[in-house]
């Protein structure tokens, strides 16, 4: 691929996902990465793609209700009182 | 999820065909905190997460007889635990759906991204306590996508799955996944840069963004 094939608009709407999973082919990879090498408008844009995944990890509740485990017991004992 | 766990998972599953309280016990003790997570991840809110787990595990404990010993069971579960919590979505609230073309990057005509407004975001993102409150909005973001684009994201990005078990999971193909995967996290990506944005620079690219 030469440089003007990788339009900004092919690398981010058609490639980032493989490219930053990891799986995309080397010889592709590489290409893509020239293309960044010269391309401060693409640079910002991974960062912020990158930024946008950082903040997402900080999502997942990290605090699970106490004695959930206990609760669903209860809950489905109390529906099946034991074997149907 | 690995080979082993599979396996072990089935063991749990033959028992509970047979009657085996314990087993589910131990079932319970092993999925619990995933799926309250999942859970979590469609209805926002603890308390309805509680009860969508709730309702998830007496799902599994009612119908465990019609699960397929051929597949795997945590993507036959996870299906169930998110069935039990748009079933309780559903009932909550109305469906909102955003059209996801319309945060799509912008290019200029020579083909570059135009983004003037990056620098905050990614400064942003870099502290702390503005990271954390970018992520309180990212949480209302991804609540406006479409379920399918939802559970993409959530699954991947959020609880860091592994994109072929959830694609298993929702029952589509690696290719499918990564795309609503990419499109889900350009319009998460584009609306915090819309709250991140210094709004006199940002003012006429949020415009064009609504």
């Amino acid at each position: 691929m030469k440089h003007d094939e990788i339009t900004c608009k092919r690398l981010i709407l058609e490639s980032l996902v493989e490219y930053e999973d990891g799986s995309m082919p080397d010889p592709d990879r590489h290409e893509l990465e020239r293309h960044l090498a010269h391309c401060p408008p693409c640079i910002v844009f991974l960062k912020s793609y990158r930024a946008t995944g950082r903040t997402l990890k900080m999502l997942k509740p990290r605090e699970i209700p106490k004695n959930l485990a206990e609760a669903v017991m209860s809950f489905v004992r109390a529906r099946c009182d034991k074997k149907e | 999820m690995p080979e082993d766990q599979n396996a072990s998972d089935l063991d749990l599953v033959r028992r509970i065909k047979r009657g085996d309280d314990q087993a589910f016990r131990e079932m319970v003790d092993g999925y619990n905190a995933r799926v309250y997570s999942l859970s979590y991840g469609v209805l926002r809110n603890s308390e309805d997460a509680e009860e969508a787990t709730q309702d998830a595990f007496l799902t599994l404990y009612r119908k465990i007889g019609t699960f397929d010993e051929s597949k795997k069971f945590f993507s036959w579960f996870y299906r169930v635990a998110l069935n039990a919590a748009y079933s309780r979505a559903r009932r909550r609230r109305p469906a909102v759906t955003v059209s996801l073309d319309d945060y799509v990057p912008r290019f200029r005509d020579d083909g570059h991204a135009a983004s003037p407004e990056f620098a905050a975001f990614v400064e942003g993102a870099e502290d702390e306590a503005i990271a954390k409150d970018l992520a309180e909005r990212a949480e209302g973001f991804i609540a406006e996508l479409p379920d399918a684009y939802r559970d993409a994201i959530w699954m991947v990005d959020v609880e860091e799955m592994k994109p072929a078990d959830v694609a298993e999971t929702l029952d589509i193909s690696i290719a499918a996944l990564k795309s609503r995967l990419h499109r889900a996290r350009l319009f998460v990506r584009q609306r915090l840069l819309e709250v991140a944005a210094v709004p006199k620079a940002g003012d006429a690219e949020r415009r064009v963004a609504r």
